[in-house]
């Protein structure tokens, strides 16, 4: 069961005392909390010394970690220079020069530059309009503003690292101070690089106790349990802090990774849930809807068919009634005819019945015909052992034509196209008890995915690194194309590399002449996959129901039959179901 | 760099990777078996080049990947070795099927007279070489300190002189070719093929300190620019047959920006050999290269430094020293051009060859150009060669007259005209971006916009007929021989290019830089008013390049 509110793991606790609290608290009724809260707050007070949660309130101290990159060594050594810097309790950021506004460096705070050189001696190509700013004379003053240099290069170039000389010559004419001498690094520079941040950052990092602490203090809102902190009817508005495509411009469809700030809601959450999404319709679809019930002006109207109703999906019993409703002998033929009918609703929605058959309607009447609007549920692809109060997902746009009209996934499109970072999203958790990491952390575990269906098991490997479980785990992931959709293939050659991992296969779909599918890996994987089995290892199955889940049960089913007829291999497939060492996660 | 404990100078890495190889082998084999990742370890991409295959990623790609959290778009681009350039219609159409399957659906004909395959990703590599393996090809060798893919005057079947010609440059090719089994071991049969310990009786277990080039002439043609290479030959033709080459060495293209230490250099004629001590000679210049070149720094490790650090007649001397039959003073030559012969050519036994024009060595299919499928067809339909040239053109070779007649007619229907203005048809440019990994800008994708308006300023004044070698790069490294162009473009900020003039049309003469990174609009500006001068006040049929040069332009 998820509880109902869990101290993050970087609480000032020893484990087995988060353990012991989380039992306590997590069971503790709305008063009892509240009485609690108090009662600290008092003992404080009773020493004289100012209550945590007022001490604490002080804003983290600002670091911007900016980058100039042409292959991506520098913006690599920046991300990682942000998660130390959090870790240290700044308020970190990153950006590329790329992206950046010289104006807006006034107020940066602290700056840590990572600039390589390109050219002979020039800035990285898309760097060029900010370097040009930079030495402009339109370029602000940087009194109060504190920065450090990193510049890569490769001293096999005339002109070594210059364009980082450049900048670190540059940001002190503005009057900014530096806070470490730069460091001009060669091809080899990771080392460097690392020692040179962790000294920098250490000098940089916030001396005041308060401050830092602030970097794992969590505000929980006492006065609101949790249980109700949000539902699919009061669903919470979280804050969308990152908002980018996880696929090439190449790939043949989108998917996009968000993280959202759960900060204040007292939303917890175990990998393998679910978080549920509370969509709202596309607007131009909405906006044609009431066209085509001559209720434009309608404001109220726009407003339901906005956030209330399923606009889209169009049923037998719709048809029926919207014949019904309008009267319309034609409609009603259509819907009573079992095969037009079926031919009809292939691939359409309501938006083609009501141009198909147009009728003025009554607002009401309109609306009574259609269902409410669902909301759309998300693997939850990150573990708050790892990001705190944060939930990440993974969300693959669905975009197809059918009945000669481009058709947006309702939830997905609006998350895709109409979401950006800075804005919010409205969810609840759906606690998925049978979709979790075994109890134990010795079972090994087999972790089969396809598109999406990796999501839930980067919230597998984020907790089995932050626990540093040492589980056995094997992950068999597909995708279409090796270069344009290998979602999080950065994170999980860092997880492979440090263990976490133990092996990946993979299987790209569309690389070759052959198409290659997870069950194909599993096929020529057998021998291991027996193997593991034997050892009382867990089998997780996530992503597309329909053709991926038929394909790997049937190939499962093979292997486990060994030999045997295919009822044997049911039959030891169903073993592992019912021993819970078979999870499915599939849509 | 030398390193303090002793005063000789400290071995470049790339020397250090090669010793520890097992002849060539390094983790390739393992590498290739890392599923997560497209690259391979910083070693084995040096290691990797001695197979023909470099890791490259795809530059255009940059922007969007660590963001989206992935790695760069690592792929592999592989060159075949193909002396002379000569391909059966069979092995044409596995290479054609291989780029569809493996590959980015197109074949790009390079400067050297071969093939390069681009965005080959790891898990296609084996599956690719084992269909170039399968039509009797390979790669061995095409790239890496080693000698490189051997360049011949095209075609063994216009005639008897090329004929012997090409024969030359592929027993100089397979007497050079490493021993190492490690290509077969690694990417074909999966297993160890070869008993170690092996022996590379020429190059010794460290190779050459450098790459080494190598091309044999047929004057009147100098289309393999044999001014350019580590190693050239001049063949000797009497009565139709070759005799014998005068030999050149010392050549090459490559410097850097901004480092007077290197530069491009034009190769100096050290002799003459017959015909049948051509290979010995081949032998004793390689093994020269390898005892005496730079092997502390890679960027004057090349003959031609060798050449320039020891002085000419040492060298000339090691060589003869390793030569049973001395080198006799070299015969007179004369060479006409260094492009190739365009168009239809019939020789006596009445077969037909066709040189092609192919824009930048690029085949492929663009709207309603199909280039790429019309060679196919061609493969399919007739019996014919291909031969691919040394200014990335390529020959469809002995057709009678009846596949003459069916040619044309394919080639119209896939919306192929044999031939381009006369500045594009002798125009080169490299691959530049986006798979080069050197690029400072484009090549390939910038010079077909840039010679429509270098031909509208031609024809203003009336030169729309006059050659011009016009050659351009996207970095210093000289790929497409730039600096042998009359007018050569190289590559130094995006979009922008330092402005060569003053080549001339044979390409026996360096050209000099007269304008330094020069944009588009400079480019024209700087052009039209020499353009003007040059119809104006050019001596008789005068080339541009020599005109420049009587000036004093440059
Ligand atoms: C494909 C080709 C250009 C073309 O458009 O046709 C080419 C392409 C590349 N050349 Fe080249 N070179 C090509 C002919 C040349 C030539 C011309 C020639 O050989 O006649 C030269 C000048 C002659 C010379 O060697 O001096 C040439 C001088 C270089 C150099 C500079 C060598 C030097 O000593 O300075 C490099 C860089 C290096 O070796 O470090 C280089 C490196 C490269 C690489 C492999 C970049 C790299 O090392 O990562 C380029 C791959 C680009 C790509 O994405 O395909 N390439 N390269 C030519 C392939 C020839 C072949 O089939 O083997
Ligand atoms: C437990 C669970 C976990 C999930 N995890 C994820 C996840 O991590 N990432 C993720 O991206 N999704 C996930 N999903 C799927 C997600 O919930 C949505 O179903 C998906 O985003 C589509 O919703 P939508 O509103 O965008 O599309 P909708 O507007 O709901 O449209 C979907 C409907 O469109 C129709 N349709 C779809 N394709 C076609 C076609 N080609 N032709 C004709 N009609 C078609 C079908 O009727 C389909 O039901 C998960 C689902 C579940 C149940
Ligand atoms: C074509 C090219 C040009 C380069 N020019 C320079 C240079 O002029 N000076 C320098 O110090 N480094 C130069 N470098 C080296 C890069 O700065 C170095 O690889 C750096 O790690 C790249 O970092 P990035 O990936 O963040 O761009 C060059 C590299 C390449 C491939
Ligand atoms: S000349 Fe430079 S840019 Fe062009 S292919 Fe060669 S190395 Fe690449």
């Amino acid at each position: 069961m998820s509880k109902l509110i869990a101290l993050p793991h970087t609480a000032p606790f020893a484990p087995e005392q988060i353990a012991a609290l989380d039992k306590v608290i997590g069971a503790s009724s709305s008063v009892q909390r509240a009485w609690l809260a108090g009662f600290l707050a008092g003992m404080d007070a009773a020493e004289g010394k100012q209550p945590a949660a007022a001490a604490v309130a002080g804003p983290k101290p600002k670091l911007l970690v900016l980058y100039a990159t042409e292959s991506g060594n520098s913006e690599a050594l920046a991300a990682k220079a942000k998660q130390d810097a959090a870790k240290l309790g700044f308020a970190a950021r990153v950006q590329d020069v790329a992206d950046a506004d010289v104006q807006s460096l006034k107020d940066a705070g602290t700056i840590i530059a990572i600039i390589s050189t390109w050219g002979d001696g020039e800035p990285p190509q898309r760097a060029a309009p900010f370097f040009r700013a930079l030495m402009g004379d339109a370029a602000p003053r940087l009194d109060g503003v504190k920065f450090a240099v990193l510049a890569l290069g490769d001293s096999s170039y005339a002109q070594f690292c210059e364009s980082g000389r450049q900048v670190d010559a540059r940001l002190e004419a503005l009057g900014a101070t530096r806070a470490a001498a730069r460091i001009d690094l060669d091809l080899d520079y990771e080392a460097g690089a690392k020692t040179w941040l962790a000294a920098t950052l250490e000098t940089l990092a916030p001396k005041n106790a308060d401050a830092a602490l602030a970097g794992s203090v969590i505000h929980v809102d006492f006065h609101k349990p949790a249980a109700e902190a949000a539902s699919k009817s009061s669903p919470f508005a979280a804050e969308i802090t990152a908002h980018h495509k996880l696929t090439s411009d190449r790939a043949d469809s989108e998917t996009v990774h968000i993280e959202l700030s759960l900060a204040g809601s007292g939303i917890t959450y175990e990998p393998g849930d679910a978080i549920g999404f509370v969509p709202e319709n596309d607007p131009a679809l909405v906006g044609a809807m009431a066209r085509a019930v001559g209720l434009e002006g309608d404001a109220a109207l726009h407003e339901a068919l906005t956030a209330r109703y399923d606009i889209s999906t169009l049923t037998a019993k719709q048809m029926k009634d919207y014949a019904a409703l309008t009267g319309d002998a034609q409609a009603a033929s259509l819907a009573e005819n079992e095969a037009e009918r079926a031919a009809f609703l292939a691939g359409r929605q309501w938006i083609d019945l009501l141009e198909a058959f147009p009728h003025r309607l009554g607002a009401d009447a309109f609306t009574s015909l259609l269902r409410p609007l669902a909301p759309r549920y998300y693997s939850v692809a990150s573990s708050q052992k790892l990001v705190g109060e944060e939930a990440h997902l993974t969300v693959a746009r669905l975009a197809y034509e059918a009945a000669g009209r481009a058709r947006l996934g309702v939830a997905s499109g609006m998350i895709t196209d109409r979401l950006r970072a800075g804005g919010s999203a409205k969810i609840f958790v759906r606690p998925n008890p049978h979709f979790r990491l075994p109890q134990n952390a010795e079972t090994p575990i087999i972790m089969i995915g396809a598109g999406t269906g990796v999501a839930p098991y980067r919230g597998f490997l984020q907790e089995l690194e932050a626990t540093n479980a040492g589980t056995q785990a094997w992950a068999i992931f597909g995708h279409r194309h090796f270069l344009y959709d290998f979602l999080y293939q950065l994170e999980i050659q860092d997880w492979l590399k440090s263990g976490v991992l133990g092996r990946l296969d993979l299987a790209s779909s569309r690389d070759q002449p052959e198409k290659r599918y997870v069950q194909h890996v599993l096929w020529e994987q057998r021998e291991r996959v027996r193997q593991q089995l034997d050892q009382g290892a867990t089998l997780y199955l996530c992503g597309d129901a329909k053709h991926m889940a038929r394909d790997v049960d049937a190939t499962l089913n093979r292997i486990l039959a060994d030999g045997r007829d295919e009822k044997a291999g049911q039959a030891a497939l169903d073993a592992l179901i019912s021993a819970g060492r078979y999870k499915k996660d599939v849509y | 760099m030398t390193d303090k404990t002793t005063d000789t100078p400290k071995l470049s890495h790339n020397e250090t990777i090669k010793t520890n190889s097992r002849f060539l082998r390094g983790g390739l084999a393992e590498g290739l078996n890392v599923v997560e990742s497209g690259a391979l370890s910083e070693d084995d991409q040096q290691l990797i080049k001695f197979h023909g295959i470099y890791l490259q990623d795809d530059r255009d790609l940059r922007p969007e990947r660590a963001k989206r959290k992935l790695d760069k778009a690592y792929s592999f681009m592989a060159r075949l070795r193909v002396p002379g350039g000569v391909l059966s219609r069979a092995q044409y159409l596995a290479m054609d099927r291989l780029s569809d399957e493996r590959g980015n659906q197109t074949l790009r004909i390079t400067t050297r007279q071969s093939i390069q395959f681009h965005g080959v990703i790891k898990t296609n590599l084996r599956p690719a070489l084992r269909q170039i393996d399968s039509v009797l090809l390979d790669t061995i060798a095409a790239c890496g300190d080693v000698n490189r893919n051997v360049m011949c005057t095209p075609n063994e079947f216009a005639g008897r002189a090329y004929a012997q010609a090409e024969k030359t440059a592929r027993d100089i090719s397979t007497d050079l070719l490493p021993r190492s089994g490690a290509w077969r071991e690694i990417f074909i049969d999966d297993e160890k093929v070869t008993k170690e310990p092996e022996v590379e009786p020429i190059y010794g277990a460290t190779y050459l300190p450098r790459k080494f080039k190598i091309a044999v002439a047929v004057p009147p043609q100098n289309d393999v620019d044999v001014f350019a290479h580590d190693l050239s030959y001049i063949a000797i033709v009497e009565n139709g047959d070759v005799v014998g080459y005068n030999v050149l060495i010392g050549g090459g293209m490559g410097a850097t920006h901004g480092d007077a230490e290197t530069f491009p250099r034009v190769g100096e004629v050290i002799g003459f050999c017959k015909v049948e001590n051509a290979v010995d000679v081949a032998e004793a210049v390689v093994t020269t290269q390898r005892d005496y070149g730079n092997r502390a720094n890679r960027r004057r490790a090349r003959l031609k430094y060798t050449v320039v650090d020891r002085g000419l007649d040492f060298i000339v001397n090691e060589i003869n020293s390793r030569l049973k039959v001395k080198l006799e003073p070299a015969r007179p030559f004369k060479f006409a051009g260094n492009g190739d012969r365009m168009g239809w050519h019939t020789s006596e036994d009445g077969l037909h060859h066709l040189t092609l024009f192919v824009e930048n060595g690029r085949v492929a299919n663009v709207g309603e150009w199909k280039l790429k499928a019309a060679l196919k067809r061609i493969a399919e339909t007739l019996d014919v060669a291909f031969i691919l040239t040394p200014n990335q053109n390529i020959i469809v070779a002995k057709a009678d007259d009846a596949a003459r007649a069916e040619i044309e007619k394919i080639l119209a229907a896939h919306g192929v005209k044999l031939r381009g203005s006369v500045l594009r048809e002798a125009a080169i440019a490299c691959v530049a971006l986006p798979t080069c990994a050197l690029a400072l800008t484009d090549a390939e994708r910038y010079l077909p916009g840039l010679i429509t308006k270098l031909d509208a300023l031609l024809a203003e004044h009336g030169l729309a007929q006059q050659p011009i070698t016009v050659r351009m790069t996207g970095c210093p490294n000289g790929c497409a021989r730039p600096y042998l162009a009359e007018i050569g473009f190289v590559g130094r900020n995006p979009g922008r290019y330092n402005l060569h003039l003053g080549g001339n049309a044979d390409g026996s003469r360096l050209n000099r830089i007269y304008k330094e990174d020069a944009d588009e609009e400079t480019i024209l500006a700087t052009l039209a008013p020499l353009f003007a001068d040059y119809a104006q006040t050019r001596q008789g049929n005068e080339g541009f390049g020599d005109f420049i040069t009587r000036r004093g332009i440059v």
